[in-house]
């Protein structure tokens, strides 16, 4: 590392990773196995052992018929959704936008792509216990009933073939595959240029995967053209979803709820989890994982801005939402209010405010605090538990409303807790992307090596006037 | 290699207070063309006036149409102040400078045009006066608060007032200079504009932080002032098509949209008429482009939501709205054309590094979006309440009058007006921060090539 304790920057602000050492230290790290690791490993698939026991009694017991049971399994894996389906999107955007900073970061977002493939196995159950959109009660010409309750895949001539199930699992599948290209592109150069430094069976996984990649121009040129439209792809993609998941498995079964700001809502509260998740990661790699030469506070700084950004924009959201229906006073938007903000939700709800808001903009609008590693990865926990919270409100609430097909109620229903199955399954369901991703980590890199080097070669310390400061280089 | 060589604090001074210090021979004529729209315009009001609304098409159940749409539009523009200096000086986007200024007059100057046009419409503006302002305690006479009449105001009042404040103290250096180059009374007005600047240290960091602090204390306002417009549609419950959620982000992100694309063709122009190849240079534009592939995209998935859930509630009156605009002749291409031109053009030339690098090109996808975003203003309003009502046979239709349409190209002559005469006064591309900017550049050696770089202060 390249002293610079006299520059204009607080040490440990921007790092100088040795290009000639990346590869071999990145490597070394990969293939190393402490004991913390095992721990969590172990931690982890105590959870996943949870989560099947849970599932397997309440199916069993209750079936997959009776959607109102798996309010909290749907608000779990929502949970978990939003969070994998923004990872890899945060890695483009940041890459689509130049920022220096972005480069530890950028691997760590994308092996979130191998978890995609597990949220369609989670999905599936979901699939099979969501109510058809046909009221099976309805009498035809009987006043005051729906024929079909609320959706978005009503068209002129009904529902479109296969809708909602089918076009559900295609846009997850659509979603994994498509992520599961990014991180390949992505890792080429790494697996071709580490392939020699392994042996066994990560030997021929990175010979297999890294497939004839010599470095040339014209291969870089395709690797950034392919990350570039891939990224663009997967950004419309996973918009999509998120309008499909919230429609199909929360507006729609709360009868009434006509609300467009939802799935805006529910996709920049998924990009600030995300963030916020990316950043505990990013902590204890620097901390602990030994990446402290990769990890620069100047990330954290940056993606703290961000996840101010974020925050602020929820809550925004959140109020323009809330002002519509108040101030309209209408009587089933009212209740919708009471429901999931301030009669039976509400203790979810305002702890969720408190966690989503309060916590991350106290801490990330202070200076001292937002200029450590600690603070926004404080802020990032604190959103967490907030995005859980706030799926637990909207998915747990939309599951328990009642009847699907009333046009407005006239007392809102009670709130729902968790029993034990209950909570065997929500730790179940979050056991299996820590197990998977921790698996992830020790199977491929988890530094984007190429973008690394990459960052070495265009920064450099250089002087101004009296003082020292950061030169970095924007080559396009 | 940068684009553009570095310039020396003379040159920059000299080619940047051209616009002050001598008038092209363009200038005059230009402000008497917009000066003679102007006055028939104020003819045009004084008539309406006297023989009230009338004269204008504007007829239950549209009671809202052109003054309006203009109004929103024109609170739209003024989004770009703060888009681009805000936001992108908290960002620490070097391609800013160049842009700035421009942006937030333009902001000062459209808000300013936005306000006539409420006034206008009211048909009695002396009446604002106590539907709008609290003018008489001793009788106990109070404004209703639950009018827009009373949330626009509070909100442009607030969003101009600092708006001018921080335009103000960025010009402070830029002021001093002019102090320096000019003598007698213009001497005397920059000397009490600049406020004793000296330009040392402890003044240039004052006006660092009130520069940084007034960015972020002008973003919730900036957010504020176009929700609020929103909301003078979203809470009317009687407008179904109007009653929706995701209108305040919806309105916020189409106003940057449209703003942002006012000052990249305001740049062009600038370029153009003040000769300023040197400053307002091809990658500036360029970065202008790929902003607004970002906004614009943005836009449309708000505007997709806001249709897809205005079908979504399957309610009868809803539906007649829907129907009205994308089926019924000839405002269903007026939709097709709102959408085409706001979103599907200029984004596809913006895709092009080479489309954005061409000027004129530019110019066109950002008139385009304007043209679009009038549209999409008028195509939310006036079908909303011409399919009001439950009962088909109060439906009617608008087409504005002749006044409203003079009324309306007036303000654009307006603000044409205000950022020229401005121009002479002060500059319009700040110099402090062109030379700031020309002082942080650098270049690295990588390989065996040169590449431009930065000098970063955090």
């Amino acid at each position: 590392m390249a002293e610079h304790s006299t520059s204009h920057f607080p040490a440990d602000t921007w790092v100088f990773p040795q290009s000639n050492q990346i590869t071999d230290e990145v490597m070394d790290r990969t293939t190393k196995k402490s004991k913390p690791f095992m721990v969590l490993l172990l931690i982890s698939l105590t959870l996943v052992s949870l989560g099947i026991i849970g599932f397997v009694i309440r199916l069993t017991s209750q079936g997959l018929s009776d959607y109102s049971a798996w309010g909290y399994y749907m608000a779990a894996f929502s949970f978990v959704f939003m969070i994998t389906s923004s990872a890899p999107l945060v890695a483009c955007a940041f890459r689509f936008t130049k920022s220096h900073w972005r480069r530890p970061l950028s691997r760590v977002a994308e092996l979130f792509a191998i978890i995609g493939v597990f949220n369609i196995l989670l999905f599936i159950p979901m699939v099979i216990t969501l109510p058809s959109i046909a009221n099976p009660d309805f009498v035809p010409g009987a006043h005051g009933e729906l024929a079909a309750r609320r959706a978005i895949w009503l068209g002129s001539s009904g529902v479109p073939v296969g809708a909602p199930g089918v076009w559900n699992i295609l846009s997850l599948v659509g979603l994994a595959v498509t992520s599961l290209g990014i991180l390949w592109l992505s890792l080429m150069p790494d697996l071709a240029q580490s392939k020699h430094k392994v042996t066994g069976f990560r030997r021929t996984l990175y010979s297999a995967l890294s497939g004839r990649w010599y470095g040339t121009k014209r291969q870089w040129n395709q690797q950034k053209a392919g990350l570039c439209l891939l990224g663009g792809f997967y950004f419309m993609l996973v918009v999509f979803v998120h309008f499909v998941i919230v429609s199909d498995y929360a507006m729609s079964l709360i009868a009434g709820w006509k609300d467009s700001i939802l799935p805006p809502l529910y996709t920049i509260i998924a990009f600030q989890n995300t963030l916020g998740l990316l950043l505990i990661i990013l902590f204890v790699l620097r901390k602990w994982g030994g990446y402290s030469q990769y990890i620069g506070m100047s990330l954290f700084w940056s993606a703290s801005k961000i996840l101010l950004g974020l925050s602020l924009l929820w809550t925004y959201h959140l109020f323009a939402f809330f002002m519509t229906f108040w101030y309209g006073r209408l009587e089933v938007e009212s209740s919708i209010l009471r429901y999931l903000m301030f009669e039976s939700y509400s203790v979810i709800f305002w702890t969720n405010v408190l966690f989503s808001f309060f916590i991350p903009f106290a801490l990330m609008v202070w200076n001292p605090i937002r200029k450590t590693a600690w603070g926004p990865a404080l802020a990032g926990l604190s959103a967490l538990i907030g995005g859980f919270l706030f799926s637990i409100r909207i998915f747990v609430g939309s599951f328990n409303a009642g009847d699907l097909y009333a046009l407005a109620y006239s007392k809102v229903p009670p709130p729902v807790f968790p029993d034990l199955w209950d909570v065997f399954m929500v730790l179940g369901i979050i056991g299996v992307p820590i197990l998977v991703y921790l698996v992830s980590i020790k199977l491929l890199p988890a530094m984007s090596i190429w973008e690394i080097k990459e960052g070495a070669m265009y920064q450099k310390m250089g002087k101004l006037f009296r003082g020292e400061y950061l030169v970095v280089a924007k080559p396009e | 290699m940068q684009e553009g060589r570095i310039l020396t604090a003379t040159e920059v001074n000299r080619d940047l207070l051209r616009s002050i210090l001598d008038t092209p021979k363009w200038f005059w004529p230009a402000i008497t063309v917009c000066a003679v729209i102007l006055l028939i315009a104020a003819v045009t009001v004084g008539y309406m006036i006297n023989r009230g609304l009338g004269i204008t098409n504007l007829n239950r159940p549209v009671v809202w149409g052109f003054f309006i749409t203009n109004f929103v539009f024109w609170i739209g523009i003024s989004h770009a102040g703060v888009m681009l200096s805000a936001i992108l000086r908290l960002a620490k986007a070097e391609w800013r400078r160049p842009a700035t200024r421009a942006a937030e007059v333009l902001t000062i100057f459209s808000l300013m045009t936005a306000m006539t046009m409420p006034i206008i419409h009211t048909g009695r503006p002396w009446r604002i006066l106590y539907w709008a302002f609290p003018y008489d305690f001793a009788r106990g006479i109070w404004p209703n608060v639950r009018t827009p009449l009373i949330w626009d105001p509070s909100a442009i009042l607030t969003y101009l007032t600092s708006s001018t404040l921080f335009v103000v103290i960025a010009l402070v250096p830029d002021f001093a200079v002019l102090r320096d180059r000019t003598t007698g009374i213009p001497h005397q007005i920059y000397s009490l504009l600049s406020l004793g600047w000296q330009g040392n240290p402890r003044q240039w960091k004052l006006q660092i932080i009130a520069g940084v602090l007034l960015s972020a204390l002008i973003l919730p306002v900036f957010v504020s002032v176009h929700s609020i417009v929103s909301w003078d549609f979203g809470m009317a419950v009687a407008v179904k098509s109007w009653h929706s959620t995701i209108f305040a982000p919806y309105f916020v992100v189409g106003a940057v949209h449209s703003g942002v694309s006012a000052v990249a063709f305001v740049l062009i122009l600038l370029r153009w008429a003040y000769g300023w190849q040197a400053y307002i240079r091809h990658e500036h534009i360029d970065a202008l482009g790929r902003l607004l592939v970002v906004v614009a995209t943005g836009w449309f998935y708000f505007f997709v939501m806001e249709v897809i859930f205005g079908i979504y509630g399957r309610e009868a009156d809803e539906i007649a709205v829907r129907a009205l605009q994308f089926t019924v002749w000839p405002i269903s291409a007026w939709t097709v054309i709102f959408v085409v031109t706001t979103y599907f053009i200029p984004v596809a030339l913006w895709l092009s590094r080479s489309a954005r690098r061409n000027l004129w090109i530019m110019s066109i996808a950002c008139i385009s979006v304007n043209i679009g975003m009038w549209l999409e203003r008028f195509l939310i309003i006036v079908p909303g309440l011409a399919n009001r009502q439950v009962f088909t046979f109060t439906w009617n239709m608008y087409s504005p009058s002749i006044p409203e349409i003079i009324i309306v190209t007036a303000t654009f002559a307006l603000v044409t007006m205000l950022m020229l005469l401005f121009s002479r006064v002060f500059p319009l591309v700040p110099l402090y921060d062109i030379k700031e900017g020309d002082i942080l550049k650098t270049e690295i050696q990588i390989g065996r090539r040169v590449v431009p770089a930065t000098y970063r202060e955090d």
